[in-house]
């Protein structure tokens, strides 16, 4: 096992299991913004309820974001120093803006959030959660545009070896930008449905004494779900268009313009094998399998009138059993675009293998082993600690809680966790 | 440019072991016996600020991405043991403390608290260590990397490491002198004021391994301000402990706070020009000038960061102003 290899794997488990978290987290505070603002506007006392308990469920599954997304960060100066020392001055420039743009106050924001309830005006408490969402959608749109730097680098020149920023309107206008944060975006919303939709199902499997709570949860995420599936779509047949153009090899690409590419590579940097592992189009394919049968969803759609998707009760457990599907997608998505770049860090300028650090490998090997123990026990406990609280049902979420009220049963109740 | 970024690097790194620096002194004092009913209250007192304290390394990080990209990835690959050491502690930190009161076992939750206590300590410890390669200097070779990291196995890192550890315990009990309801602050009080003879036995020892390493001599550029350090943290200490024994536990924070931001503070100056001084080769040093992004990037980040940053701690501002007073039964009770 060489470094690189160890260092690659590294960020393909660590990266994987940070999305599955952020993924969560993007698609549910948009959805948390509309319950709470609906709350704020018509006084309901069921848009409350509906805000402690999703909102109960999208700070347990934030916890994980923060502590993968901290490994990500450092990940960069401790397996890839090359990276900060040939592109720093450009790749590090939409990083440092997304640390101080979204992630800064996307945290002060939270812990006032959680931590405001019945302490702040309402509106307030309302804006602060708007703020939450908007930094997160604005960290997706940093991290997007440091990667779609690394897939097609725009804006820099080489000087010395060393790539200088020219123009930073050429990151942010990135064909390999807009179409591809869509799509994130999109997939994100596509989770954030499916996940409410099938936690309700469940509950409404169970035959819920709540009902009236999770059929109004179940519409919500069966019609974001809807929507964002066809988005997911389009989005992801418009990528097509701008990898084939700056990205020619990606893909199985053989045509002229991917063997022109290679022979100026050859000539560039030296014999080797330029095309990437077909790893990525496996991924591809299967991606676009789950996104057809994703599209399904819109069959369910009629059958919420009169609750019929309720009263017939299977379209509730082909919900349930859907949820993993939008999981893998997104991790299948990523690798088909991450491993299509291959043997490039920074696509045509950087090759990977002079982006890891010159760390020993038995060095390496301890910290895969360690990060992906570490992580991945936490990410399934904090899955554990998702599923009690989701299955407890809305009827006292900690979220929110009264202060007045007994803050804990002095014994717990043994039937719930 | 170089300097005013360095500046800012330093802020953010300061401001974050001054922050952070309560939440793992708080977490390293759940060790204290207080029961399940008094663990709680403990982190209670923490609430609102958590989630914003740690996001100050977060941003640290950011900026010595962009900022010093060359530094970021020598100091980070160049410390491994060390940072990962810091990064697996803050992690545990973070989880432990967000995640130990959603199951309602006080078993379980008592086995978060030791991850918490654990996780505190490794930060401590790690970032110790960090600081205290800087001071001894690192084996930058001519290609411009640092060889190997054995340089890190010193008796001055180990006792940087264990100074921190209790700097941050003192720290955390003064900020729980300031925070819990009156009668638990009072206890809280006496800890801290019993921790300063500790964290001061801790620093002297630190201070007399580094003086007779030739390596720490060596690196320092202007020993008169490396010699500061010592002098300075004892001052803060002591004036932790009379502010204590005063009833000023406001002013004991600040006085410990200002004991965890000056070895930052101080490293760099005392370093100037260079950030990593090699104990190789003197011409391979890294000066901040040369671990600096290109001035387009500076200028480019200066642009944002310059507006955002009255926004970034005002926002800071607000949480503290909101949430200030002492926790009492009325306090949200989430952690
Ligand atoms: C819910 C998840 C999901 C679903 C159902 C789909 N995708 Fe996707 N796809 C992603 C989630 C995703 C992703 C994880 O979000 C990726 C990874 C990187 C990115 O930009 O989006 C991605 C990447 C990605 C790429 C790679 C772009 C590149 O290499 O730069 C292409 C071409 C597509 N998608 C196309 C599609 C098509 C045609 C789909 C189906 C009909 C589809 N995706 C369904
Ligand atoms: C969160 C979603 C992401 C996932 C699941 C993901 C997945 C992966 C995978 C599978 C690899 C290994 C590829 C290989 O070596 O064959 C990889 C490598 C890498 N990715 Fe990502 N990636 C994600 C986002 C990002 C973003 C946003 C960036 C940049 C800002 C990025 C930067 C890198 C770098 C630097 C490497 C290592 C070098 C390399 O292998 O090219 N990734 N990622
Ligand atoms: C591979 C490169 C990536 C790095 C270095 C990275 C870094 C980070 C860091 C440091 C945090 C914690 C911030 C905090 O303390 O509040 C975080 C959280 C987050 N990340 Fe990432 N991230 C990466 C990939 C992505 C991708 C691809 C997305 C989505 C498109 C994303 C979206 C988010 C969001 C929304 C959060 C905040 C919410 C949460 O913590 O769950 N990240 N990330």
């Amino acid at each position: 096992m060489d470094t690189l290899l160890l260092a690659r794997l590294q960020f393909a488990t660590t990266t994987s299991i940070h999305f599955l978290f952020v993924v969560v987290t993007l698609g549910l505070v948009t959805l948390l913004v509309g319950m709470q603002t609906a709350w704020v506007l018509t006084g309901n006392p069921k848009w409350e309820r509906l805000t402690r308990y999703w909102g109960q469920l999208y700070v347990i599954n934030y916890v994980l974001g923060i502590a993968t997304g901290i490994v990500m960060e450092f990940q960069f100066g401790l397996n890839w120093s090359g990276l900060s020392r040939y592109v720093g001055n450009v790749f590090g420039a939409p990083l440092a803006i997304e640390t101080l743009v979204a992630f800064f106050l996307e945290s002060t924001f939270l812990g006032m959030w959680i931590f405001g309830w019945h302490r702040l005006r309402k509106s307030v408490h309302l804006a602060l959660l708007w703020g939450v969402a908007i930094t997160a959608y604005a960290s997706a749109f940093w991290i997007m545009v440091a990667n779609s730097w690394l897939q097609n680098p725009v804006g820099y020149e080489v000087r010395d070896g060393i790539a200088h920023l020219t123009d930073f309107g050429a990151l942010l206008t990135n064909p390999s930008l807009s179409m591809a944060l869509g799509h994130v975006v999109s997939a994100a919303l596509l989770v954030g449905g499916m996940l409410m939709a099938a936690v309700s199902a469940g509950h409404l499997i169970r035959r819920t004494p709540d009902f009236e709570f999770f059929r109004t949860s179940l519409r919500i995420g069966l019609v974001t779900a809807a929507l964002a599936i066809s988005m997911v779509q389009s989005f992801g047949f418009a990528q097509f268009d701008p990898v084939g153009s700056v990205q020619p090899t990606k893909f199985g690409g053989n045509g002229p313009e991917s063997q022109a590419l290679i022979a100026e590579w050859t000539t560039r940097f030296g014999p080797g094998d330029y095309t990437p592992p077909v790893l990525a189009s496996v991924g591809l394919g299967f991606m676009i399998l789950i996104g057809f049968t994703l599209g399904c969803v819109w069959l369910l759609l009629p059958l919420l009138f009169r609750d019929w998707i309720i009263r017939l009760r299977f379209p509730l457990w082909l919900i349930l059993f859907a949820l993993p599907l939008p999981f893998v997608a997104v991790i299948l998505g990523w690798i088909a675009r991450e491993v299509g770049r291959q043997p490039w860090v920074a696509y045509g300028l950087l090759p990977t293998e002079q982006a890891v650090s010159p760390v020993g490998a038995p060095l390496m090997l301890a910290s895969l082993i360690g990060f992906s123990l570490l992580l991945g026990t936490l990410a399934v406990t904090n899955w554990v600690l998702l599923a009690r609280h989701a299955m407890r049902g809305a009827a006292d979420p900690a979220l929110g809680r009264p202060p007045a009220a007994p803050s804990e049963p002095a014994h717990p109740e043994p039937a719930l966790l | 440019m170089d300097l005013a970024w360095y500046a800012l690097l330093g802020l953010f790194f300061a401001g974050y072991l001054v922050l952070a620096g309560y939440d793992y002194g708080v977490g390293l004092l759940l060790a204290r016996g207080v029961g399940p009913a008094g663990r709680r209250e403990t982190l209670t007192a923490l609430g609102p600020f958590f989630l914003g304290n740690e996001v100050w390394l977060v941003a640290a990080m950011g900026i010595l991405f962009g900022a010093f990209p060359l530094l970021e990835g020598e100091l980070l690959a160049g410390c491994y043991p060390a940072v990962v050491g810091a990064l697996v502690g803050v992690i545990l930190v973070t989880v432990g403390v967000q995640l130990r009161s959603r199951p309602s076992d006080e078993r379980i939750r008592a086995r978060w608290d030791r991850v918490v206590m654990i996780g505190s300590a490794l930060a401590a410890l790690g970032w110790g260590v960090v600081l205290a390669a800087m001071w001894q200097g690192v084996p930058l070779g001519a290609d411009g990397h640092v060889a190997g990291v054995t340089h890190l196995a010193t008796p001055f890192a180990a006792a940087a490491g264990l100074a921190m550890v209790t700097l941050v315990a003192v720290h955390g009990a003064a900020f729980l002198a300031l925070r819990l309801s009156a009668e638990a602050a009072a206890e809280a009080a006496r800890t801290a004021r019993r921790l300063v003879p500790v964290a001061l036995t801790t620093v002297a020892v630190a201070t007399v391994v580094g003086l007779l390493s030739a390596r720490v001599r060596d690196t320092v550029q202007r020993p008169a301000l490396a010699v500061l350090l010592p002098v300075l943290l004892v001052a803060a200490l002591l004036a932790a402990r009379a502010a204590l024994t005063r009833r000023r536990p406001g002013l004991a924070l600040v006085a410990t706070g200002a004991a965890l931001a000056l070895p930052v503070v101080l490293v760099g100056a005392a370093l100037w020009p260079y950030v990593l001084v090699s104990t190789t080769d003197p011409d391979a040093s890294l000066a901040v000038a040369d671990a600096a992004a290109s001035t387009p990037t500076l200028r480019l980040l200066g642009w944002v960061a310059l507006p955002l940053l009255p926004a970034l701690l005002g926002f800071q501002a607000m949480c503290w102003w909101v949430f200030r007073g002492r926790t009492d039964g009325r306090a949200p009770v989430y952690w």
